[in-house]
């Protein structure tokens, strides 16, 4: 079965097409590197997005009519980059009348790192001086998550890391933004390289291969992005309430 | 082509010029060029504020299927549309709309022939949920994906099922983001008037509603309120109004609002709301129909299209059926469920857009801000 995998919730971003005997085409931009507001926003991958999953089947020479199932990168991450890949894997799985499936960017980012002996904490950027993370500890063929996905400012990530005895490796833009305050924790802490900072959809689509073979499927209408944050609606509330007093 | 024909008589072709279409694509896309006539079938996707709407249009005025899902009671609690909101519910109520349109058309992703979806104006992230969408499906269905003005096609929506609406014509684009006078001429041939300075008038109506204490959305709340005040109650201030120009200002009206009722609280009188209401909605309607029959005096047209959700206003509607009658002047008004957002509407622009050859490219980004031209 041919998947095709749509990882839209970080500044880097990827498309990829595969089976069980591999990735057959991907494409991958990066707009971390690059300065500017206009490359933080996950709206700039709404003019790339359709243009390079065409790119990735002429690339392999197949048609959209190959395509058995369509996973996606639920985040956290980007507010506007996971609600566009979200859209467009439910309005493909929907006009071609496959199965889709969403997986946190953060097991993508665990699961690509999975060989390493010590415990995993995945760590993406999640703005407004925070970090979305998780823990995970590798297990035979893959990984298994050991905490809620959680969204907490890194001080308070480091401390939770210090007081719990025992190694771990930390990957993701976020352990690399913050760095400096994991690397205060000593020896005990062991932070991937900029190879390893990124959610990628040929991690996706090995994942949900054998969810789609199982027929774990997620519904259509009910997949939404993983947000994390309930705050934002309540944020908002408090501001207008605010503009109405003054 | 005739500004005027909307008879889809002759054939039309869409070529595949559009670079997207090339490789391996393009086989198949030259077998499915093919003429354009009454039979298309087109999807709309409106996502451009907080309505989100999925319809199947045929021949560009024909509705098989009109479906909207209102957030107004998920915004009513924050007392205004919070953006970040209506971005998240687009997400979740979007594919159900697109299947319900589908089936309520008893049509299949199959027999479309192209899909047209808002380009803007509107708030950004709910213009990227539609637009996101529509790219993938017309992706996979290997068919046109026309990107859509939602002032134009607010126009549009006079159209829909009314074969007795002509260019040219003088169209008020009245709701709750855009006022505005346009001068039609005929497809993809406007000239703006003029519009607000500041506020929308369904903006306008909001603001006053929620210093009132009404309920969200406030603009039906006064227009009750008003059937039971007297609109001569108060004379609040019709500015601009008698100036030359097509342009209107709500602020200073909204200010005078505000300070009568303060003064009125002040010296320990009774407010009587409905007076209030009345009142302003008579300044607000004055207003909009001076200017207006201002726009058809100077423009020399015989015709006038409203459109707009402030356009389900009972107070603006009957104003201008009177001053439109007085003047023979012929006035076009949608039914109320095409004068607030839809996709019908979006759906019989692209039509329009592509019997003229006019489509998108894949890589077409949402503006926020895309000016009607
Ligand atoms: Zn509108």
């Amino acid at each position: 079965m041919l998947v095709l995998g749509i990882e839209t919730a970080t500044p880097q971003t990827s498309v990829a097409i595969g089976s069980e005997q591999g990735v057959v085409a991907s494409a991958l931009v990066s707009r971390a590197a690059l300065d500017g507001p206009q490359h933080k926003s996950g709206a700039i991958y709404n003019e790339w997005l359709m243009p390079a999953i065409r790119f990735c089947l002429e690339g392999a020479g197949i048609g959209f009519r190959n395509i058995g199932g369509v996973a996606v990168s639920l985040g956290p991450g980007l507010y506007t980059g996971m609600r566009v890949g979200v859209a467009t894997a439910k309005a493909l799985a929907q006009a071609l009348s496959v199965p889709i499936v969403g997986m946190a960017s953060l097991d993508l980012l665990a699961y690509e790192v999975r060989y390493s002996p010590r415990p995993i904490c995945a760590v993406l950027d999640g703005r407004r001086k925070e970090v979305f993370h998780a823990f995970y500890r590798p297990s035979p063929g893959g990984i298994q998550r050991m905490t809620e996905y959680t969204v907490e400012r890194a001080e308070q990530l480091a401390n939770g890391i210090a007081s719990k005895p025992g190694e771990v490796l930390l990957v993701g833009n976020g352990a690399l933004l913050y760095r400096e305050i994991f690397e205060e924790l000593g020896s005990s802490v062991e932070i991937g390289t900029m190879g390893h900072a990124f959610p990628r959809a040929a991690a996706l689509v090995e994942l949900a291969l054998p969810r789609l073979y199982r027929e774990d499927f997620d519904s259509l209408d009910g997949l939404k992005p993983l947000y994390l944050r309930h705050s934002a609606k309540r944020i908002q509330w408090e501001r207008i309430r605010e503009s109405r007093s003054a | 082509m005739d500004k005027d024909d909307w008879s889809f008589g002759e054939s039309w072709r869409v070529e595949p010029s559009d670079p997207t279409w090339t490789g391996t694509q393009t086989a198949i896309k030259e077998q499915r060029v093919e003429e354009w006539d009454d039979e298309t079938l087109v999807l709309g996707i409106e996502t451009s504020c907080d309505e989100t709407s999925a319809s199947v249009v045929r021949g560009g005025r024909d509705i098989l299927s009109n479906v909207i899902a209102s957030q107004t009671e998920l915004h009513g609690e924050y007392g205004g549309i919070v953006p970040e909101v209506a971005a998240r519910a687009h997400v979740e109520a979007l594919t159900p709309a697109i299947r319900e349109a589908l089936v309520r058309a008893d049509a299949t992703f199959w027999d479309l022939d192209a899909v047209a979806v808002t380009l803007g104006p509107g708030l950004i992230g709910s213009l990227l949920v539609g637009v996101a969408e529509a790219k993938a499906i017309a992706s996979v269905l290997d068919i046109p994906f026309v990107g859509v003005n939602h002032l134009e096609a607010h126009i549009y929506s006079n159209f829909l099922g009314n074969y007795s609406a002509k260019w040219p014509a003088v169209v008020l684009v009245i709701s709750g983001g855009h006022t505005m006078l346009v001068h039609a001429r005929g497809h993809g041939d406007y000239e703006i008037l003029g519009g607000t300075l500041d506020d929308a008038a369904g903006e306008a109506f909001d603001k006053v509603a929620r210093f009132l204490g009404l309920d969200y959305p406030g603009g039906p709340e006064i227009d009750r309120l008003s059937l039971l005040g007297n609109p001569d109650a108060v004379r609040f201030p019709r500015s601009m109004v008698g100036e030359p120009g097509f342009d209107v200002s709500y602020s200073g009206l909204k200010t005078s609002v505000t300070n009568y009722v303060r003064r009125l609280e002040y010296e320990g009188n009774e407010i009587n709301v409905a007076d209030v209401a009345a009142s302003f909605q008579q300044a607000v309607v004055d207003i909009e129909v001076a200017k207006t029959l201002a726009a058809v005096d100077h423009t020399m047209v015989d015709t006038l299209f409203l459109c707009g959700g402030v356009a389900a206003n009972s107070g603006l509607r009957t104003g201008l059926e009177k001053a439109c009658l007085d003047r023979s002047i012929t006035l076009h008004v949608p039914p109320i469920e095409l004068c607030t957002d839809n996709a019908a509407m979006v759906a019989s622009c692209g039509t329009a857009l592509l019997r003229r050859g006019i489509y998108t490219s894949l890589d077409a980004a949402p503006d926020p801000n895309l000016p009607l031209k």
